[in-house]
């Protein structure tokens, strides 16, 4: 009699055995049982929102997506229906947001992973590499000394042209104030400046032939919560040590502590809906 | 437990936007849920006049037709305005016609049930 070959811990739950998660989950979402908490982002504002800053003015919700095509019919996600879908509107440059707001407990390594892909709306009949201008994440994430925000986004196409580059930001526009009682700022980090080429971080991703087929990719990416550093990300086969890769950092702000906020975003490069898709998010945490 | 819920989202898909004129929102996907309440909160109003939203549906999220499903918005401030549907596939928006004479602002909410 054949004796059974042994079974990985993580073959118990398979939903989790495509994920590395460290020893604490501190969510895993998967979009087939519902938004699970993200939203949009919005603009702080005082009294009106037209004190909102325009480009967070902009941000559209986040939906249960199940990739539809005009001709292939329903795509669906990695292990099922439905994937979380970020959608810019037509514009050049526009961009969306979908965010998840929560605390942490213990200021410890963390790691985010996921399954996404991305795509423009499939408006026209070819091969549309260049629409999409990035998808990436960030944290905002503030202790008692720092408010430390790193950004993340793959730089798929810029005015036209294939970059194909993982890129990072440690500078932001200035703050604001919203409005007249001195109460909110605001500050445009997602804006189109200051993005940093990642030393060594070049990958091409596959894309694929034709706008309405996708394939799902994974993205890794770990931070150190109690030294606030950027531990490195993995996508796909290609691991990134981004040693020297700093953040955006500003002196700790009211209302904030301990905030442990992550943003999926994605960009448009032409007058074409930008799509970021995630089937899944799993946040971890050492401890 | 969970799964008895009734999964539910309020989507907004118009946050403080002046409409005028010809208005369509931005496409909504929705296929999971089984009924929508659309509303149209209007914020502040120029002139005066009803608007009409007109509901409308996509195989595809590129190519619209009407629903059947109308709002009528009154140009006045605080005006608040909804339309129900069921059975509507994977796409929601609206298409809104304002009169000439009226311009408003408004918060447009998609209330999504499973």
């Amino acid at each position: 009699m054949s004796t059974s070959p042994a079974v990985h811990a993580t073959h118990g739950d398979p939903r989790l055995s495509r994920f590395d998660p460290l020893q604490r989950v501190i969510y895993f979402d998967d979009f087939d049982h519902g938004l699970n908490g993200w939203t949009t982002l919005v603009g702080n504002y005082e009294d009106s929102l037209e004190t909102m800053t325009r480009s967070y003015a902009r941000h559209m919700q986040p939906m249960l997506s199940q990739i539809t095509h005009w001709d292939s019919g329903t795509h669906g996600s990695f292990d099922g229906t439905y994937a979380l879908k970020i959608a810019t509107r037509a514009v050049p440059g526009e961009r969306n947001t979908a965010i998840k707001r929560i605390t942490f407990r213990k200021a410890s390594r963390i790691r985010v992973e996921t399954y996404f892909a991305f795509k423009p709306e499939a408006s026209e009949l070819k091969l549309s590499v260049l629409d999409v201008r990035s998808v990436g994440l960030l944290f905002d994430l503030q202790d008692g000394h720092e408010r430390v925000m790193p950004h993340l986004r793959y730089l798929n196409a810029l005015d036209g042209q294939r970059m194909d580059r993982w890129q990072f930001k440690q500078r932001s526009l200035p703050f604001r104030a919203v409005g007249g009682r001195n109460e909110t700022v605001t500050h445009d980090h997602l804006n189109p400046q200051d993005w940093e080429d990642i030393p060594g971080a070049g990958q091409k991703l596959c894309f694929n032939e034709i706008p309405t087929k996708i394939n799902w990719h994974y993205l890794r990416f770990d931070f150190d919560l109690e030294r606030m550093r950027w531990l490195g990300f993995q996508c796909n086969d290609q691991h990134f040590d981004c040693a020297g890769v700093e953040s955006i950092r500003m002196p700790a702000m009211p209302n904030l502590s301990c905030m442990l906020n992550l943003v999926f975003f994605c960009e448009s490069d032409t007058a074409k809906r930008a799509f970021f898709y995630l089937d899944s998010v799993l946040l971890s945490g050492d401890f | 437990m969970a799964s008895l819920m009734r999964n539910a989202y309020t989507a907004v898909i118009a946050r403080g936007e002046l409409w005028q004129g010809s208005v369509q929102t931005e496409p909504y996907e929705a296929a999971w849920a089984g009924e929508a309440v659309l509303f149209v909160h209007v914020l502040e109003a120029k002139g005066n006049g009803t608007a009409v939203a007109r509901v409308q549906i996509s195989p595809d999220g590129m190519h619209w037709v009407d629903e059947g499903a109308e709002l009528a918005i009154q140009a006045q401030a605080d005006d608040l305005s909804f339309a129900r549907v069921v059975n509507f596939g994977g796409w929601l928006r609206l298409s809104v016609t304002v009169p000439p004479s009226a311009g408003i602002t408004v918060v447009a909410t998609l209330a999504l049930k499973a």
